[in-house]
């Protein structure tokens, strides 16, 4: 396309006569990080402050033990009043089928590259993420094996999703310096499909409570278009490390 | 203790009273007071007004008239603000480098009336009495360029006799604006109406301020609307005392 | 009257700024909409309040601030060469990296791409970019239906109406007027107004576009130039829909979002959504790179606006305007867009950011008026995450506005400019300013009634006695005072002029 190829010697040309400078920007974070990095919180307190924050935006909260989570995920599905699930395909078979649990008839689609009609036939999903931020009550996915390709987190109604309390940070900045060490994050899972570049994450969802809108007379609204839903399982794995799936 | 005092040129024209007040209350602090008679504008309604040379013009002329004063007090926060916030600007825009750095030996001199009190004088209670019911607009230079604070309301707070209403929506501007008030005359009502809205439903009996700008605005429209409160520039009731009552501002 | 009625009165305000009347013409209209400004004064309210809040809770606010137009400084000192890192970045990932230097050129490049991929219909989130490049009528014309999914763009577009506001375009309209809207065009008999069942609506017209329609436009909110990846910032999940579902996506950015790393967005998403609508974080804000196999659009296009945005860089003073994050910020604290709202601005950029940027976007051509639409008041630059000192731009431009003036014509008739010029000769000299004191004294007295206030005033003063008072000049100025005062000491001999 020559328009863009004109376009782009012109623009370029105009914004270095304008600046005076070509020089390539130094890979290291602009300037001084005055800001707050570090929480100052107890694990116990910034996963008490993940939940509150959590409730804030309207979110269904529970916590279990490790040994405790297949039971909790059976009574959160039972409780959603829901038969129809997706998963995304790097769950524990445990969350699936939950073994203990009296009553089945949960029907489960893993995505194995589902087209858009059957997800949307599905009522709910479950997955896991890459990590939650306390201060913002934020859920991160990075679209893992355990947290799936964005649609299937997207198109039905309701969201379960397992938090470790070690995926828990406090501060946003304490999300980005754990994505340089992805390791810790995301144990045991594999990055599919999009591979990260360099160091960080190619696809990201900041998930901040169901979707919502205020924009009739700024009155929030839960639930537009994406999940109306968002039920979360906080997983008290204290220091036992990569505790998910049990 | 010497300080010249700089009027401002609406202050000159329009309210002399909050000139004579300003001259009793520093002498009865034991200031001296003295007032150079050729100055003019400190060049705020051109810069603000987009005529950048005319400003510097007059810019550089404050900054020469006042070079070797002791303090420069002036009972205007626009004009302080814009003294402080714009002169370097102008300077450096327009290349006189020697006045820029003239300016910034001038600069820490320059005291709003507020300022020269507490931080300068070191005095909250400056011996005022006014036993009247009053409500305190801050203007938005003072409350934002300047960041004058709690100022206003340490002096108002030892004013004998002096009860203090607080407005609401403190941070809400007037609509005056200089030429802005009359650029954009409509605007400029509307938000004056809102503000005024404020201001009455303190039911105070004065509105003061530090700046005589603001002031203007809003007691103009309560004189169309004749409503009973009055605008007193604060210099006028700092300056008031049990013997010698401020000057009515009618 | 119903809501709709007195909202039909009002004549379609025009956001083109090559058209639009000069500011204080548009607002007189929006003056005298007793329910739009009650709309607006609400919705401004709710945020403000939610705002405020959250940036005191946030006790290093003003470190992130900091750090934030740091970070901007230096993509913009850098522009070039991230730009050219984010198109390598970015290409190599999948995506097709475009170049437009106006608002025609990339009009064009979008409808070739739509063209190539065969549609006559495409989805769009809410992108300010668009708006600005007029981009819907100009689909339209040439055959593509866009359809906005953004709640208020929804009722904006099914109304006929225009933007108020960059982050809540519909702030204007009340939930008596969005059931009417939604009720004649969605064809919904019984609709009630309680926000939640229009919100129901809403979601059950998309629902089916999102499904079907195969090609998504959007705008960003960052670009990283150490990725190549494209960061959206938003709350209903319509910008996920888009983002995912269609097989093909255009993304129109302007050349200044980009950031030079990742971690970048450590501080601009602590920022942002706090000062855009009072919360801790939007609820979805999404990242992609290129394309990512089996997972949403398959191709991926980005076109890197200019549109005036270089002239703006070239400018000492005006450069820090494209730091702008657009979060609405400014137009929530200013006292002026209070009254008026967005439609008097005649751009689809409206508040004080609006009153600098379409200026210089329009490189001073079109929406000269825009640089005085404000009293200096400050509350915008108080308020800018990003630290944009929009009072000293807006002097700034002014000056570019008399600098005009002095080479043109109306400095013969409009009384504004002799006046100035005429005051700049009186305060060079004391004695002039001395007499014109006088001169006015006495010329004033005319119009003095015996109050002592002025009622009336002819030509430029009626724009002041439209709603005040004036004092009258009194007897005796301060200096006249001082002078008799202190008659014959050497001090004041010393001074004068």
């Amino acid at each position: 396309m020559s328009v863009s190829a004109d376009s782009r010697k012109q623009i370029l040309e105009r914004i270095r006569s304008a600046t005076q400078s070509s020089a390539p920007a130094a890979n290291t974070n602009g300037g001084t990080r005055q800001y707050q990095i570090r929480g100052k919180l107890t694990a116990a307190a910034r996963k008490d402050l993940f939940v509150e924050r959590l409730r804030e935006y309207d979110a269904e909260v529970v916590e279990c033990e490790p040994e405790e989570l297949e039971n909790a995920i059976a009574a959160q599905l039972e409780a959603s009043g829901r038969r129809r699930f997706v998963a995304p395909p790097g769950l524990p078979a445990g969350w699936l089928v939950p073994a203990a649990w009296k009553i089945t008839g949960f029907e489960w689609d893993i995505d194995h590259d589902l087209p858009a009609g059957e997800i949307e036939k599905a009522e709910g999903v479950l997955t896991g993420c890459f990590c939650g931020v306390a201060e913002s009550g934020t859920i991160v996915l990075h679209h893992s094996a355990m947290e799936g390709r964005r649609i299937i987190t997207l198109l039905p109604d309701w969201h379960l999703c397992i938090v470790r309390a070690t995926q828990i940070v406090e501060t946003l900045p304490e999300y980005f310096d754990r994505c340089e060490n992805r390791g810790e994050g995301s144990k045991g899972t594999k990055v599919q499909g999009n591979a990260p570049i360099g160091e960080v994450p190619g696809l990201v969802t900041w998930i901040s409570g169901p979707s919502a809108t205020a924009d009739i007379e700024m009155t929030r609204i839960k639930g537009v278009h994406g999940p109306r839903f968002l039920n979360v399982i906080v997983v008290n794995d204290g220091d036992q490390g990569s505790g998910a799936g049990g | 203790m010497r300080a010249s005092l700089f009027i401002t040129c609406y202050n000159d024209t329009l309210f002399p009273e909050t000139g004579r007040a300003v001259v009793r209350l520093l002498e009865r602090l034991g200031v001296e007071v003295e007032f150079r008679a050729g100055q003019t504008c400190c060049g705020q309604m051109h810069a603000n007004s987009g005529f950048r040379r005319e400003a510097f013009c007059q810019a550089r002329r404050l900054v020469r008239m006042y070079a070797d004063a002791e303090a420069v007090v002036i009972p205007s926060s626009s004009c302080v603000a814009m003294i402080r916030d714009q002169y370097s600007g102008l300077f450096e825009d327009l290349g006189d480098e020697p006045l820029r750095r003239e300016f910034a030996a001038l600069a820490p001199r320059v005291y709003e009336l507020s300022e020269f009190l507490i931080d300068k004088l070191g005095v909250e209670d400056v011996g005022a009495a006014f036993p009247h019911r009053v409500t305190y607009h801050a203007s938005c230079h003072g409350l934002r360029a300047l960041e004058l604070g709690e100022r206003p309301f340490r002096l108002l707070g030892k004013v004998r006799g002096l009860e203090l209403v607080r407005l609401e929506n403190p941070d809400r501007c007037c609509g005056f604006g200089g030429t802005f008030s009359v650029k954009n005359g409509g605007v400029s009502s509307a938000m004056l109406a809102a503000k005024l809205d404020d201001v009455l439903r303190t039911k105070a009996e004065f509105c003061t301020a530090l700046d005589n700008s603001c002031l203007m605005h809003l007691g103009g429209a309560m004189h169309r609307q004749s409503q009973g409160m009055k605008t007193i520039h604060m210099a006028q009731i700092l300056a008031s005392t049990e013997d010698q009552p401020a000057e009515s501002m009618q | 009257m119903s809501a709709l009625a007195e909202h039909e009165v009002i004549d379609r305000p025009i956001l083109d700024p090559a058209l639009a009347p000069p500011f204080p013409v548009a607002a007189l209209p929006l003056l005298r909409n007793t329910q739009l400004r009650g709309n607006l004064a609400h919705a401004i309210d709710v945020i403000q309040a939610r705002r405020a809040r959250l940036v005191e809770e946030k006790t290093d606010w003003q470190a992130l601030r900091a750090a934030a137009s740091q970070i901007k400084d230096e993509a913009l000192e850098n522009l070039g060469a991230l730009l050219e890192q984010f198109e390598e970045r970015c290409t190599r990932a999948g995506g097709k990296v475009h170049w437009a230097a106006d608002a025609a050129g990339a009009r064009k490049i979008i409808l070739e791409i739509l063209r190539e991929a065969g549609v006559d219909q495409v989805i769009k989130i809410k992108t300010m970019t668009s708006a600005e490049i007029q981009l819907n009528p100009f689909l339209e014309a040439s055959g593509v239906h866009a359809c906005e999914t953004d709640l208020a763009e929804i009722i904006l577009q099914l109304g006929d109406g225009e933007p108020s506001h960059i982050v809540v375009p519909a702030l204007h309209v009340n939930r008596g007027q969005v059931r009417e809207i939604f009720a004649r065009r969605m064809g919904i008999e019984h609709l009630s107004d309680d926000p939640k069942a229009l919100t129901e609506a809403a979601r059950n017209y998309l629902r089916q576009k999102f499904l079907t329609v195969p090609a998504a436009i959007s705008g960003a909110n960052f670009l990283i130039a150490e990725t190549g990846s494209v960061v959206v910032v938003e709350s209903e999940g319509n910008g996920r829909m888009c983002l995912t579902l269609p097989q093909t996506l255009i993304t129109l950015a302007g050349i200044e979002k980009v950031l030079p790393r990742f971690n970048d967005l450590e501080v601009m998403l602590q920022l942002l959504a706090r000062s855009a609508t009072g919360e801790r974080m939007n609820p979805y804000t999404s990242l992609w790179t290129g394309v990512t196999r089996g997972d949403g659009p398959q191709r991926f296009h980005i076109i890197l606006l200019d549109n005036g945005r270089s002239s703006i860089l070239a400018r000492k003073t005006g450069r820090q305007t494209l730091r702008c994050i657009r979060c609405g910020a400014c137009m929530n604290a200013c006292p002026v867009y209070r009254q008026t709202g967005g439609h008097a601005y005649g751009s689809v950029y409206p508040g004080p950011i609006g009153a600098i940027l379409t200026p210089q976007l329009e490189q001073m051509r079109h929406a000269q008026s825009l640089p005085f639409a404000s009293s200096l008041c400050g509350a915008c630059y108080e308020v800018c995450p990003v630290r944009i000192n929009i009072p000293e731009v807006l002097l700034e431009l002014r000056a570019r506005v008399t600098d005009e003036e002095r080479k043109g014509l109306s400095r013969f008739f409009d009384p504004m400019y002799i006046g100035l010029r005429a005051a700049h000769a009186m305060f060079s000299r004391a004695r002039l300013f001395h007499a014109a004191q006088r001169a006015g004294r006495i010329a004033l007295g005319f119009f003095t009634r015996r109050d002592g206030w002025i009622h009336s005033l002819p030509g430029v003063g009626a724009k002041w006695t439209v709603s005040r008072d004036l004092r009258g000049l009194p007897k005796q100025t301060f200096h006249e005072w001082w002078q008799g005062r202190t008659r014959g000491t050497r001090e004041q001999r010393r001074y004068r002029a």
